[in-house]
């Protein structure tokens, strides 16, 4: 899956998580960059991203995430597992 | 006997894991010199005892750490299904209660938890705050599931009318890592189910027990024992957490309000309370994701 499409979706969980329809993010937000991106709401957009796509993650791998990039491309990577599933 | 700041825990967080540290950070910098005092004082206990044992606190710390990987995962499994991820006695038993490494992480996890995360603090200070003007006539004291014994170090502090304060837990590895830190003779030490203690012939005018009920199946038996264990003026504390999802915990409480009604119900009349969110999100936040809150009360027995 392309990571314009991704970095769309993610753009809605984020402003639904923060409750918050101005934010924007780009693949080189990182957590300090948003006020409220903090390790409980990470979390919720952990979950929320998993609900989405239909995979799964572990805290350390979602831990291991500073920046928006990073998570699509572990998104990615989650999705081609599922594929050649 | 070692002096042993928060500001050293948090390095020896931060050289391993610099992130939480911040977070820790940006929620403890603002508590004053109080803070700085009690949490100094309770760390160089636990350091005293590591030492002893040929351990350093860097041991704590990686506990501590460790207890940290395991509670995220179970609040992603929280969030994901909205249920806490074991529900029975056996099943933590066979997890946690069984397994000395995982206890072990645990509890001294726990341990330095106290003081680093905000809104365990929060209720320690609301025990510390308004304990001598509850228990300051009290004869005796009881602590259920004591744990590394921060609360009855200071009610031997505080109640210095008390020369013996009793202890009781199920777990015999709690009772060790409490003897082991608090060092006092005052302590009488009892590793037994609180439900074999003979509520008709023993009653106490003081009890403490925190982060007790929600690891239990029935939180409602535990508060109905410990009303008949109440004398008649006495007051106990209690804290418990809602939407905090732990390796060992078993009871979901949703809100606060059902914790009240629990404690109404069980014949206790609340006297004063605390609620405390974690990282000190707003009620509205809290509700919206089911954050964790810390709930803290006095309770008397309700009289007709």
């Amino acid at each position: 899956m392309a990571s314009q499409e991704i970095l769309e979706r993610l753009n809605t969980i984020f402003k639904q998580i923060f409750d918050n329809e101005l934010i924007e993010i780009n693949e080189t937000t990182q957590a300090d960059d948003l006020e409220d991106w903090d390790s409980l709401n990470h979390l919720q957009i952990v979950v929320a991203i998993e609900k989405h796509y239909g995979i799964r993650f572990t805290a350390a791998q979602v831990d291991k995430w500073t920046r928006v990039g990073d998570i699509i491309t572990d998104i990615q990577q989650k999705l081609e597992q599922k594929q050649t599933a | 006997m070692p002096n042993t700041s928060p500001q050293i825990i948090l390095q020896a967080i931060a050289a391993q894991n610099p992130k939480h540290a911040a977070q820790l950070q940006q929620s403890l910098h603002h508590l004053g010199a109080l803070y700085q005092q009690q949490a100094t004082a309770f760390f160089s206990k636990y350091e005293s005892y590591l030492l002893k044992a040929g351990l350093t606190i860097d041991f704590g710390v990686n506990q501590y750490l460790e207890m940290v990987d395991h509670m995220r995962e179970e609040r992603m499994e929280f969030i994901r299904s909205g249920k806490y991820s074991n529900s029975s006695f056996e099943e933590v038993n066979k997890q946690v209660y069984s397994n000395p490494q995982i206890m072990n992480m645990h509890m001294h996890g726990l341990v330095l938890a106290q003081f680093m995360w905000f809104d365990q603090y929060q209720r320690f200070l609301f025990f510390s705050e308004n304990l001598l003007r509850y228990g300051s006539a009290a004869v005796n004291y009881l602590e259920v599931g004591g744990g590394h014994g921060l609360y009855i170090n200071e009610a031997i502090k505080q109640l210095q009318q008390l020369d013996a304060f009793d202890l009781v837990d199920i777990s015999q590895s709690s009772i060790e890592l409490a003897t082991g830190i608090l060092s006092s003779n005052k302590v009488n030490y009892y590793h037994q189910d609180i439900f074999d203690m003979d509520d008709s012939s023993s009653q106490y005018d003081f009890i403490t027990i925190g982060e007790v009920i929600e690891h239990l199946e029935s939180p409602a038996d535990m508060l109905k024992k410990i009303s008949r264990l109440l004398s008649f003026n006495g007051v106990c504390y209690l804290t418990t957490p809602v939407n905090a999802p732990m390796i060992d915990h078993i009871y979901l409480f949703n809100n606060v309000q059902e914790i009240r009604a629990l404690i109404n119900d069980c014949g206790l009349t609340i006297l004063e309370e605390k609620v405390a969110i974690a990282d000190n999100k707003s009620a509205e936040y809290a509700n919206k994701y089911r954050t964790p809150v810390m709930y803290a009360a006095f309770l008397s027995k309700t009289h007709a």
